[in-house]
């Protein structure tokens, strides 16, 4: 019989040999024609240009933040849920109260614009720059 | 070999030491932070390990529900406060910000 | 699975709840209101007094009742009673104070949220004053410390300011780190959360006594961080100098009230050996720990470094800090002789200090809106310039030295009687050598305010009567509480019953 850390043992080497095989089996069967342009980092067919360790938009955080904290709740609604049925009411108006602060949160953030993704207003071209005007 | 409750407080202590390590040797506040995160998250493997191992109620899963959600609760406020700390020093290294001293 | 009986407890718990309830009520009603009239000045003040002094009113009913609810979580006592009307008074006071700061209101800034988060921080600082569970004191700690970080640092585009926040937040969050790892052991040792019930398992049966020391330890560590007690006390000076003023004077009286009344609660309900007991005695402790000896060193360390690092400070809201350091260490002597006669001294300490810290760092506040800052250079001449506000000071400081006629003579009085009392003699020695020392520092500034006086003393500064008001609500009883004090004595005897559970 196997102890606890043998099953652990088990699974890690399962997990390998899964990966092994996946990778082994390809380099097998794919052909390998590299060619320079092929070896390029993909990045959704853009070209990648400097190191990847950018600053992020600070719009990121901010959004991020606010996600963190309202995701995390979620953790209070299982529990819950699984004992809904048998507390009925109680637990039912019990957390209406807690999703109710929730939103009230939700809404200060909304309304404060911390949502908005103010993206950058692309430049639409106007008539008056597609004409030349001759300079004297 | 079965793994008990003993398995589950080294893994504990061994997660604490590590945040504690990584709080007082890092510089940058954001591994500061995950140092903390470490030690919070040894705090819950006890709870939950206590509660599942020593026979006792269901407090210790309620309690790291609770530590969970106290520890992002607690990341988003510190992080917009290094956030912060960037737009005013454009750094966020926590031995050279040390304005406030006698 | 609900039954009447749990319906009429949930009524009972709901009801004792009330004071809470409208703090949180105020909140949210203070979020929307901020949404609504996005450029009032005062708006949200007002809101917050009005919510406050609700929430007082309720407050100051169930002051005699003493009941376990929300099965346990809470326990309502007088003890508890005596720390939140504390806390709000000192929360109102604060408030009154900001609406005057000109540093807070500087630039045009919104302080809507300033309001909100103060009403915020109550609200944890009332269940940490109530907490029975060391969930709850957990949440609590975390409900009022992330609210004051936030604050510490709400000027936020001042250096010092950002600076303290982020000092605040590292400290505090690696110090409740400690403290729930320190609750997770004392659950895996007595298998509960609740102090009464970790008291039971402690009489049943015994509990291992290094761990139960590193559990204890690391506890304290996170409540002596709240009180800045002296190892944990790193942060408070920094902070205390960054953030705004109105915040400094908060954090030095309310959440150390907050975290004082945690500490005693927990030293007493889940470490006090109640099968022999008698009104009057030294508490029998439980477990291994000695928790004497760890609160008197504590309690010396705390006094002796505050006192004299306070003796060559510069800067008012250091000097002031490491002054509350040092009155954090009288305080914990109360706590240390661990009987009644302690706690009841502990908290008329906690009273008078509210009253002539406050009044401190209000003085602070308005020579620091005229001068631009708190260098205790700024105060030559100001005897002089500002003879009504300086002698408020002059009443403030004699106070927090502990001279007669003022109150913290009877503070000081009441702790050391209760230290002599217990035949703790050399502590009181200490405590005397202490209150010599601090007389130092707090004549520097009153020499500063009226011998020095190199600057031309034509100016004269004028006050709103708003500012006069306040001081003259702080000075007044900090006069009176030195000649008239019965009321208080007789109402801090009577708080100190602490619910020990069922």
């Amino acid at each position: 019989m196997l102890t606890d850390f043998g099953i652990i043992l088990l699974f890690m080497i399962t997990g390998a040999v899964f990966v092994g095989i996946g990778i082994f089996a390809s380099a097998l069967i794919r052909p390998s024609k590299p060619t320079p342009l092929k070896l390029t980092t993909y990045e959704c067919g853009e070209e990648a240009i400097g190191s990847p360790w950018i600053k992020f938009n600070i719009r990121f955080y901010v959004v991020a933040l606010v996600f963190l904290l309202f995701e995390v709740e979620i953790v209070f609604l299982f529990p819950w849920a699984v004992v809904f049925k048998e507390l009925g009411w109680y637990s039912f108006l019990s957390m209406v109260i807690f999703v109710v602060i929730l939103l009230a949160g939700l809404a200060y953030v909304w309304a404060k614009g911390d949502l908005d993704w103010d993206k950058p207003k692309p430049y639409v071209p106007k008539l008056e720059d597609l004409v030349i005007t001759k300079k004297d | 070999m079965t793994i008990n409750l003993e398995h589950y407080l080294i893994l504990s202590v061994i997660l604490f030491c590590f945040g504690i390590y990584g709080i007082i040797t890092r510089k940058n506040a954001v591994m500061v932070l995950m140092g903390l995160e470490l030690v919070l998250n040894s705090a819950n493997i006890n709870f939950v390990a206590f509660s599942r191992f020593g026979g006792l109620n269901i407090e210790g899963h309620v309690a790291a529900i609770f530590v969970i959600i106290l520890a992002a609760a607690e990341a988003a406020v510190a992080l917009a406060i290094i956030l912060n700390i960037y737009q005013n020093y454009k750094h966020i290294n926590v031995d050279e910000i040390s304005n406030l001293k006698e | 699975m609900i039954d009447e009986i749990f319906l009429s407890q949930l009524k009972q718990s709901v009801d004792l709840f009330l004071p809470e309830t409208i703090l949180v009520a105020t909140f949210i009603i203070a979020l929307i209101f901020d949404l609504i009239y996005k450029n009032s000045r005062y708006l949200i003040a007002v809101i917050s007094i009005i919510g406050l002094v609700f929430s007082g009113i309720f407050l100051v009913n169930q002051s005699t009742s003493s009941a376990a609810i929300f099965s346990g979580m809470l326990s309502f006592d007088p003890f508890g009673n005596f720390f939140k009307i504390l806390i709000l008074l000192t929360t109102i006071i604060i408030v009154l104070m900001s609406v005057f700061s000109k540093e807070l209101y500087e630039g045009g800034r919104k302080t809507g949220e300033y309001y909100i988060l103060i009403v915020g921080m109550t609200f944890g600082m009332f269940l940490l004053a109530v907490a029975n569970n060391l969930i709850i004191v957990y949440l609590a700690i975390e409900t009022m410390s992330i609210s004051s970080y936030i604050l510490a640092g709400y000027t936020k585009e001042i250096k010092r300011a950002s600076e303290a926040s982020l000092k605040y937040v590292i400290f505090g969050a690696v110090s409740s780190g400690m403290m729930i790892y320190g609750i997770s052991l004392i659950y895996g040792l007595t298998g509960s959360l609740t102090f009464d019930a970790i008291n039971s398992a402690m009489i049943s049966s015994d509990i291992s006594g290094l761990t139960l020391l590193i559990a204890g330890l690391m506890i304290i560590a996170g409540i002596g961080y709240k009180i800045s007690a002296v190892p944990f006390h790193f942060w408070t000076p920094d902070v205390y100098e960054g953030a705004p003023i109105t915040i400094t004077a908060y954090l030095s009286v309310a959440s150390k009230a907050a975290g004082f009344a945690v500490l005693i609660r927990f030293l007493k309900v889940s470490f006090f050996d109640s099968t022999n007991y008698a009104n009057d005695e030294i508490w029998t402790l439980i477990g291994t720990i000695d928790w004497q000896i760890v609160i008197a060193i504590l309690s010396v360390l705390t006094m002796t470094l505050g006192n004299l690092v306070a003796l060559w400070q510069t800067n008012m809201k250091r000097l002031l800090a490491y002054s509350s350091i040092a009155h954090a260490g009288y305080i914990l002597m109360g706590v240390v002789v661990m009987t009644d006669i302690g706690v009841t001294s502990v908290l008329i300490y906690f009273f008078v200090y509210m009253i002539m810290n406050l009044g401190a760092f209000l003085v602070v506040m308005i020579i620091a809106n005229k001068t631009g800052n708190e260098d205790i250079q700024k105060y030559n001449g100001i005897g002089h310039k500002a003879p009504f506000v300086s002698a408020c000071m002059v009443i403030f400081l004699i106070s927090l030295t502990g001279l007669p006629p003022t109150a913290g003579f009877i503070g000081k009085w009441a702790v050391f009687t209760a230290v002599l009392k217990s035949e703790y003699i050399w502590l009181a020695v200490v405590g005397v050598l202490n209150s010599v020392v601090s007389l130092y520092y707090y004549v520097k500034i009153f020499r500063n305010m009226y011998i020095r006086n190199f600057e031309d003393d034509s100016e004269i500064y004028e006050f709103s009567p708003g500012t006069y008001i306040l001081l003259i609500i702080l000075a007044v009883p900090t006069l009176i509480f030195g000649i008239y004090f019965t009321p208080l004595l007789d109402w801090a005897e009577s708080s100190v019953k602490i619910f020990l559970g069922v």
